[in-house]
């Protein structure tokens, strides 16, 4: 029985369709349920183990396996700074330090709030711009404290919160 | 700064403006002609022309194309195409604008590769964390199916179909490696396989499979419009045509520049892109990808082309330029690229998981100021010396994953070895400035005129 994607089946069988094996939505379906819930729960790896035809160790197999998928909730707004070569030797470190200092973000944490959690993750391909780091699926480049400031005030006001005190 | 003239750009012509060209646009300006063409043509014929212009894969292993096409055996059907859009080695950026700017220059080159190797379903398999990307491919696919130019029937040919489909990855190196991002691509954990068989005899779902990067792909309908004569006005001894090199780290102008492989690495560092920031002093390059051999001051004046970087003791790879300057410690750099390596290694094999674990932890020792005696020699018996096939791990695993995680460990230890024995003795980093950035000291320090995307 489907809960957590009960109201996407139509979505789903038009993605399976595209595919010659069936078992090739798994990224895609997983891809859904992270957008839709911000995470992978076992709940949803169940489902989408139902729809696939699959053991649910099968999907958990995979959901471990690939970085981007989170297996606990984290922020509504996911910070993944990217602490490869390029990145770092351009201020990744920096960043980490004025995101605790001036917002309280800390990493691998979730803020007290749950609006933000920040992670350090290997190269986004975003190497001639850096830093840089993915707002949860948008990537944001050149960072800077000024447009660090910008961005953090933008999540705020779209998630109707207070503005921060610096 | 030196002047630098005008050059010609093909793949990229207006990359500073970072603007997606929709089906409307390509179409006004003669797009989708040469897929119109290429449906006249012999298979056959694509392929020899292709092979002719002497066009070899952008992703990083430079194999020539035309010839990875005839390795599909005959009569043997459904074939599939995958392109390959995971761009994951570090320094490597060039894929990403060519998917956001130019879609349906990709679709179009998928079209016509297609048509050469008798398919009729392709793939996209991109990074997961090319998000833009995937919904601008998205949207560009839909556009080419709502005109006929993919689905049954393209172009109003009776019997001429050809499917494509955009898939995400979602956050795993190893996916770029074409076993695994075939096996990814079937719903599993990237895990590569042992070669042979080659993906052309048994790939996706056990079918004959051709995998190219993007930036090869778009090549293709250069290639069959103007010819492969016109593709080797750009020639460096065996690498022809435009290429598309990423540079980032301590330049001025870091970004992507279209250029011929004639082009030197002195050339592009100190000309195209400005020369370094804050005009400190250059400590090295890697030319090709973080996987390569690093490169001194002194080896830069070599063309950018296969054999030029080969010449001096490194590889073109992805051609993604990585450069650092005097304050980078390249005990730290080496460390940092190692913990790359250790966390992206898939796990499936015992030289690759362990070795590039072990790499990671003496090398991180050693900048911690906790190094041992014995500890380099320790390094250079896993490693090797920064050569295939030497050490303990290259040459020894699965997949090529095993040879990036080794050679430049063996390669840096060598170019700095009085650096890595320095941080033995004292038992600490020498670096004061260590991983100094002018981040947070200057403001925004890369220069405005990059030849890069903007912020979003």
């Amino acid at each position: 029985m489907l809960e957590i994607l009960k109201d996407r089946t139509g979505e789903i069988e038009r993605l399976i369709e595209k595919y010659p094996s069936r078992r090739s939505a798994m990224l895609p379906l997983l891809w859904i349920v992270q957008r839709q819930e911000g995470w992978v729960s076992q709940e949803s790896m169940k489902e989408v183990a139902e729809i696939l035809g699959v053991t649910v160790a099968e999907v958990y197999e995979v959901v471990s396996f690939y970085t981007m998928f989170q297996q606990k909730p984290v922020g509504k707004f996911h910070l993944a700074l990217c602490d490869t070569l390029s990145c770092a030797i351009c201020g990744t470190h920096e960043i980490v330090a004025y995101l605790n200092e001036k917002y309280g973000i800390e990493k691998n944490k979730v803020t007290e709030d749950g609006l933000f959690s920040l992670e350090l993750v290997e190269c986004i391909g975003a190497c001639a711009n850096a830093p840089a780091l993915l707002l949860n699926e948008d990537l944001i480049t050149n960072l800077t404290p000024a447009n660090i400031d910008a961005m953090i005030a933008g999540c705020r006001q779209k998630a109707g919160a207070p503005a921060a005190t610096a | 700064m030196p002047e630098v003239a005008e050059w010609e750009r093909v793949l990229l012509p207006d990359i500073e403006k970072n603007e997606t060209e929709w089906l409307a646009d390509y179409v006004r300006k003669g797009g989708y002609d040469v897929a119109r063409k290429a449906l006249d043509m012999e298979p056959e014929a694509i392929i020899s022309e292709v092979k002719e212009s002497g066009l070899r894969g952008r992703g990083g292993a430079g194999f020539p194309t035309g010839m990875k096409w005839g390795f599909l055996p005959k009569g043997a059907f459904p074939r599939y195409l995958a392109v390959n859009a995971d761009e994951s080695e570090p320094g490597t950026c060039k894929d990403r604008p060519l998917m956001e700017q130019r879609p349906h220059t990709l679709i179009e080159g998928i079209i016509c590769s297609c048509l050469a190797i008798e398919s009729e379903m392709a793939f996209i398999y991109i990074r997961g964390e090319y998000y833009n990307g995937a919904k601008i491919l998205d949207r560009a696919v839909e556009e080419a199916y709502r005109e006929g130019f993919l689905g049954s029937n393209i172009f109003g040919r009776e019997g001429r179909k050809l499917d494509l489909v955009v898939h995400r990855g979602a956050g795993a190196y190893i996916c770029g490696e074409e076993t695994a991002l075939l096996t990814s691509l079937e719903g599993y954990r990237g895990y590569p396989k042992l070669k042979p068989p080659f993906p052309a005899i048994s790939g996706l779902y056990g079918k004959p499979t051709i995998i190219n990067n993007v930036e090869t792909i778009v090549n293709v309908p250069f290639i069959l419009k103007n010819g492969a004569d016109w593709f080797k006005k750009w020639v460096h001894e065996r690498t022809t045509g435009l290429r598309l090199y990423s540079v980032s780290g301590h330049v001025k102008k870091p970004g992507v520049y279209e250029l011929p492989p004639t082009v030197t690495l002195k050339e592009l560092i100190h000309d195209y892109c400005g020369g370094m920031r804050n005009d400190h002093d250059l400590k090295f390059v890697i030319p090709g990808g973080s996987s390569v051999p690093w490169l001194k001051p002194d080896q830069i004046d070599v063309p950018m082309s296969h054999e030029g970087v080969a010449a001096a003791g490194s590889m073109l790879g992805s051609s993604a330029v990585m450069v650092c300057d005097h304050t980078v410690c390249p005990v730290w750099a080496l460390a940092n690229l190692s913990h790359f390596y250790k966390h992206e290694s898939c796990g499936q094999c015992t030289p690759c998981r362990e070795g590039s674990g072990w790499l990671y932890k003496i090398v991180r020792r050693i900048e911690a100021g906790d190094g041992q005696p014995g500890d380099l020699e320790t390094l250079y018996s896993l490693a090797g010396e920064g050569t295939p096939g030497s050490g303990m791990i290259s040459g020894k695993s699965i997949c090529a994953l095993g040879d990036a995680a080794a050679w430049p460990v063996g390669s840096a230890i060598k170019q700095f070895r009085e650096e890595f024995e320095e941080h033995i003795q004292l038992g600490k980093c020498p670096y004061k400035e260590r991983n100094i950035s002018y981040w947070m000291a200057e403001g925004r320090f890369v220069n405005e005129s990059f030849a890069g995307t903007p912020v979003p």
